[in-house]
């Protein structure tokens, strides 16, 4: 048994009297440790899954089970402890009024764990950032800063699995294979499952095991990291999404992303 | 003094005060290059201290009548704006009217936009039948007229300061709500609440610790400049004799008595209507100023 467990799932959406199906009939496995990736262009539903598994999205059918139990329909604090998510654009994920320090504590006192003055400390460290940060507002620090300090943020609580929604689609090549990297390596390090979202072909096969593809909500073809790496893929759209990135992915499957 | 400066513009404060304190020396320095802001923060500090050293600065007992001395104009030696019907001294009765002022807003700031910025806060993030409920209570408050309600509310409790603030409170507190839950709208759906939410925060955590502070900056500004309509709503419920009671010295109520004399002794209306002009004049700089340095829109993000 998987340690994420999709069957069926369908998320609808409701608006002024109309339906739009975001995500219908897609049905994925995750085992513990493994970094799943989700690609597809806008509108494909890949984030939908992620707010889906979040409880932030409509479920209108099928069901999510993270190591064999159900989802309550109220996630929970016991859901939080175990799941975490860093957003796309850290611009907007970090409260602009807040210092790194209580963005950083809030998840302790929330859960009422001790200690959270070295705790804070000890996640800066974590992600590369120096202490002296701890008291710096969002606006004094660049976006790659910005994206550590989310991706601490999501740490704080321990969890098991981290949903990744296009962690660096905001921040610029360079930035980006930092933060890369520095997700590779906290994931040796604390042994967290990766159910990561991007359109960029090059940045998942930098970090995933295995791919799925969607197109307009649907599976189009499950891949293995081999099978990338040999441009062996069964469907045209999988092939063309393939192709619009391969001049940045070959040769460079152990290289990150530039 | 620069060792202050420095500790201040430190880009890496060392505690969770140094942080605050260094946002707010930025703020300040923002805030001191607007003139027209200062000349209204001067206003109102001018305003406070002469509340608060009334019974040292004014020449004379605000309350002592001398009919002998009556309605002389000012420029007289000893009575300097000149003395009312009861030959009381207006200089002074304008000076311990200010702590009546500052005790009317004072209450007015720390009851309405509180009620406002909690409904608004509410009725934003939980949206629905919350929103619908709380959102036409509002109207139906808002659709009163602000003056007539309060008077209303003045006639039922019985003239006096407390009831006339009560009036105030209740009539202020729906524009409060209205951009409280404008505000909470657009940061509702952004990231860093659903980060908040997804770390298992409670509803109460995340409106008073992340909503609120981001809501917080167009309510004061509108508090800064509702302060001067909050000056002339107490001033004109003490001239229709249902605010304060005489012989108070209060502005309001100075303009009331001295319409009588409007043609002859212009000046016991004139000067407390100046007083007021000038008190709501600052705030409005104030307000202003304000919204340049507070506005999250202008602020960079």
């Amino acid at each position: 048994m998987s340690f994420i467990e999709i069957d069926n799932l369908t998320v609808t959406f409701r608006a002024q009297g109309r339906e739009v199906r975001a995500v219908e009939g897609v049905s994925l496995s995750v085992d513990e440790r493994e970094s799943y990736g989700l690609v597809g262009e806008s509108g494909s539903g890949k984030s939908t899954i992620l707010r889906a598994i979040c409880g932030m999205a409509p479920v209108s059918g099928g069901s999510i089970r993270i190591a064999g139990k159900v989802l309550p329909a109220q996630r929970g604090r016991a859901f939080s402890a175990d799941v975490q998510m860093v957003f796309q654009d850290p611009y907007a994920s970090l409260h602009p009024r807040h210092t790194i320090d209580r963005t950083l504590s809030e998840p302790l006192a929330i859960h009422g764990m001790p200690d959270r003055d070295a705790r804070v400390v000890q996640a800066l460290v974590d992600v590369g950032l120096p202490p002296a940060f701890r008291f710096r507002y969002p606006h004094q620090l660049s976006g790659g800063q910005r994206q550590r300090v989310a991706i601490a943020r999501a740490l704080m609580l321990k969890p098991r699995i981290l949903l990744l929604d296009e962690p660096t689609s905001a921040l610029d090549a360079s930035v980006q294979a930092e933060v890369l990297n520095l997700l590779s390596r906290l994931r040796e390090e604390q042994g967290l499952t990766f159910l990561m979202v991007s359109h960029d072909l090059a940045v998942i096969d930098h970090m995933c095991d295995r791919i799925m593809v969607l197109q307009h909500g649907r599976t189009v073809e499950e891949i293995s990291r081999d099978d990338l790496a040999k441009a062996n893929m069964n469907t045209p759209y999988a092939r063309s999404l393939f192709e619009a990135s391969a001049d940045r992915m070959l040769g460079s499957t152990t290289e990150p992303a530039r | 003094m620069t060792a202050l400066r420095v500790w201040l513009g430190d880009p890496n404060p060392a505690s969770r005060r140094q942080a605050r304190l260094g946002q707010l020396w930025l703020a300040w320095r923002r805030i001191r290059r607007n003139r027209l802001a200062m000349a209204g923060l001067v206003i109102v500090a001018v305003l406070l201290v002469v509340a608060a050293f009334a019974p040292w600065i004014a020449p004379h007992d605000p309350l002592v009548q001398d009919l002998s001395r009556r309605l002389l104009p000012p420029g007289t030696p000893g009575n300097l704006l000149g003395t009312d019907d009861f030959g009381r001294d207006i200089l002074s009765r304008i000076i311990f009217g200010a702590r009546i002022t500052l005790y009317i807003i004072a209450l007015v700031a720390v009851t309405a936009p509180v009620l406002g910025l909690l409904i608004g806060t509410v009725a934003g993030y939980f949206g629905g039948w919350v929103d619908a409920t709380l959102m036409r209570l509002t109207d139906i408050f808002l659709a009163f007229p602000r003056l007539i309600l309060a008077l209303a509310l003045v006639a039922v409790l019985g003239p006096g300061i407390e009831n006339a603030v009560l009036a105030i409170a209740l009539t202020a507190w729906p524009p409060y709500a209205r951009v409280a839950r404008a505000e909470t709208l657009t940061v509702r759906s952004s990231d860093y609440i659903a980060a908040i939410r997804l770390q298992g925060a409670s509803a109460a955590r995340i409106i008073a610790g992340h909503v609120v502070p981001m809501c917080l900056p167009s309510v004061i500004i509108r508090v800064t400049l509702d302060m001067a309509g909050v000056i002339l709503i107490a001033a004109g419920l003490g001239f229709l004799g249902l605010g304060v009671l005489p012989p108070t010295p209060e502005w309001g109520l100075m303009i009331s008595s001295g319409r009588k004399f409007l043609f002859e002794q212009w000046w016991v209306a004139t000067m407390p209507g100046l007083a007021i002009f000038i008190v709501s004049l600052g705030f409005n700089l104030l307000g202003d100023g304000l919204r340049d340095v507070l506005d999250p829109r202008s602020a960079s993000r």
